[in-house]
């Protein structure tokens, strides 16, 4: 009897064990999964809410070393793009032939373009521009998605700013920025192509790097 | 962002040019190009000198107004002139058959100009009147005529051949056009001119920066143009095609 009773002690703690655990793993990788898939619009949202936290908690810091600003986009900002895609379609044509190490360093210097010139924007205007992200349309599982946000400026206008994403291995990551209509990557595309047709893309990544070349949004 | 330059007036001598030049190109064959621009060597030329016209009369003049003018007051004057334009809005919301937003543009233009001063208090934009932006080169869009070559005006910049025309159907209507028509009185054509010209100073520096600034303003002007005619919701980019490009 004491045997039986034991007997049933164990099994029932097995099986308790074995139903935690895998639990707990269902649980983990549906966080797992969550991680991966957080949907676009959330993904605006919360790297916009925390570059603004972080830029209002730490304004003195920013205000004495703004290349601090430059870092804190960097790293908030950079995972949820995928700059090296915007790349390709900004070279198109213009980009055949060039090794993949030839479009990731292209691709490098374009995003350090633009991550000063978002650090210098974010720092006059960021704390007083209000950001509404509106409900997303479409369905969630097509390739891509366009993720539309609402920015009231200061003299009462609501300027459209639309977020491309694409879904990656690693989630969903933008490529293209669309204000009011005009888009970065197609604004880029037509500066940059004839360039690259012309000096090839070493050159003009070269220029970019050093500043010689301007970039215009 | 880029804010086209509203000109509400267009005098006849230019739409009798257009005319002749719409006419004379003719016989040309439609560019293939994704960007439709088959005059860019006359529009180059042009483009030039509207940029050196701006340099030394437009934008000094702009800064001017802008060092002078305390900020509210510009918000004001801007709403001022806004707001004179929901009525042309409005008549081509009908056009469109756009009657839900008929009633949007005709109920900001009351509401404004009865109870925010003559429409320099944007009372609509507090209540959530949804504003709207629609002229007669945006209807001909709409009907049908939905490319247009981009051809650039003396003095009052980018524009397509199609919204050159719509832009003299608009200047009719206007009710600024129609004071220097009917009255004679050219100060409040300045005083717009001058004002929109002080709004567009923040984006000095990005096109002055850029590689080719006929290239930016004329891609970006024709951008926007594309997503106002789309009431704010234009067909997806192909970004297929541009990585097709790239792999091909």
């Amino acid at each position: 009897m004491i045997q039986t009773q034991n007997l049933w002690k164990a099994v029932t703690r097995l099986a308790l064990t074995l139903v935690v655990s895998l639990a707990l793993a269902a649980g983990l990788a549906a966080a797992a999964i969550a991680q991966d898939e957080t949907p676009p619009d959330e993904l605006v949202r919360n790297v916009a809410g925390t570059l603004l936290d972080d830029l209002n908690a730490n304004t003195d810091v920013y205000q004495a070393d703004p290349t601090q600003v430059e870092a804190l986009v960097r790293r908030v900002l950079m995972p949820a793009l995928d700059v090296e895609y915007s790349a390709r379609l900004i070279l198109g044509r213009a980009g055949r032939g060039a090794t993949p190490e030839q479009i990731a360093a292209f691709a490098d210097t374009v995003s350090n373009v633009l991550i000063e010139r978002y650090a210098s924007g974010m720092l006059e205007y960021g704390n007083r521009e209000q950001l509404e992200v509106l409900p997303l349309r479409g369905d969630l599982n097509e390739r891509a998605t366009r993720v539309r946000t609402r920015v009231r400026m200061l003299n009462g206008n609501q300027l459209p700013v639309d977020y491309v994403f694409r879904r990656t291995d690693e989630g969903w990551k933008a490529f293209d920025v669309v204000v009011e209509g005009i888009s970065y990557v197609t604004t880029y595309r037509n500066q940059i192509q004839p360039q690259v047709l012309e000096s090839g893309i070493d050159a003009v990544t070269e220029r970019l790097a050093r500043g010689e070349l301007e970039l215009s949004e | 962002m880029m804010t086209s330059l509203r000109s509400p007036w267009l005098r006849l001598p230019l739409l009798v040019a257009t005319l002749f030049l719409t006419a004379c190109a003719g016989t040309q064959s439609r560019n293939t190009d994704p960007v439709n621009d088959p005059w860019e060597g006359y529009n180059r030329k042009m483009h030039a000198f509207n940029m050196g016209l701006d340099k030394y009369v437009a934008r000094p003049l702009a800064v001017g107004y802008d060092r002078i003018t305390p900020d509210p007051i510009q918000r004001g004057i801007g709403n001022f002139f806004r707001n004179l334009n929901y009525p042309v809005t409005g008549l081509n919301q009908l056009l469109q058959g756009k009657f839900d937003e008929f009633g949007e543009s005709t109920e900001r233009f009351l509401a404004n100009t009865i109870f925010g001063l003559l429409g320099f208090i944007d009372i609509a934009s507090m209540g959530n009147v949804p504003q709207h932006d629609e002229d007669f080169g945006q209807t001909l869009a709409v009907w049908g005529w939905e490319d247009s070559r981009y051809f650039v005006l003396p003095v009052l910049g980018p524009r397509t051949v199609r919204d050159t025309l719509g832009r003299s159907f608009y200047g009719f209507f206007h009710p600024i056009s129609y004071a220097a028509r009917e009255e004679g009185i050219y100060w409040p054509i300045a005083a717009d001119l001058l004002q929109v010209r002080a709004a567009l100073l923040p984006q000095d520096q990005a096109m002055l920066e850029s590689y080719d600034p006929y290239v930016f303003v004329r891609d970006a002007w024709l951008q926007r143009r594309e997503f106002l005619i789309y009431d704010g919701d234009p067909p997806e980019l192909d970004y297929d095609a541009f990585l097709e490009e790239l792999e091909e």
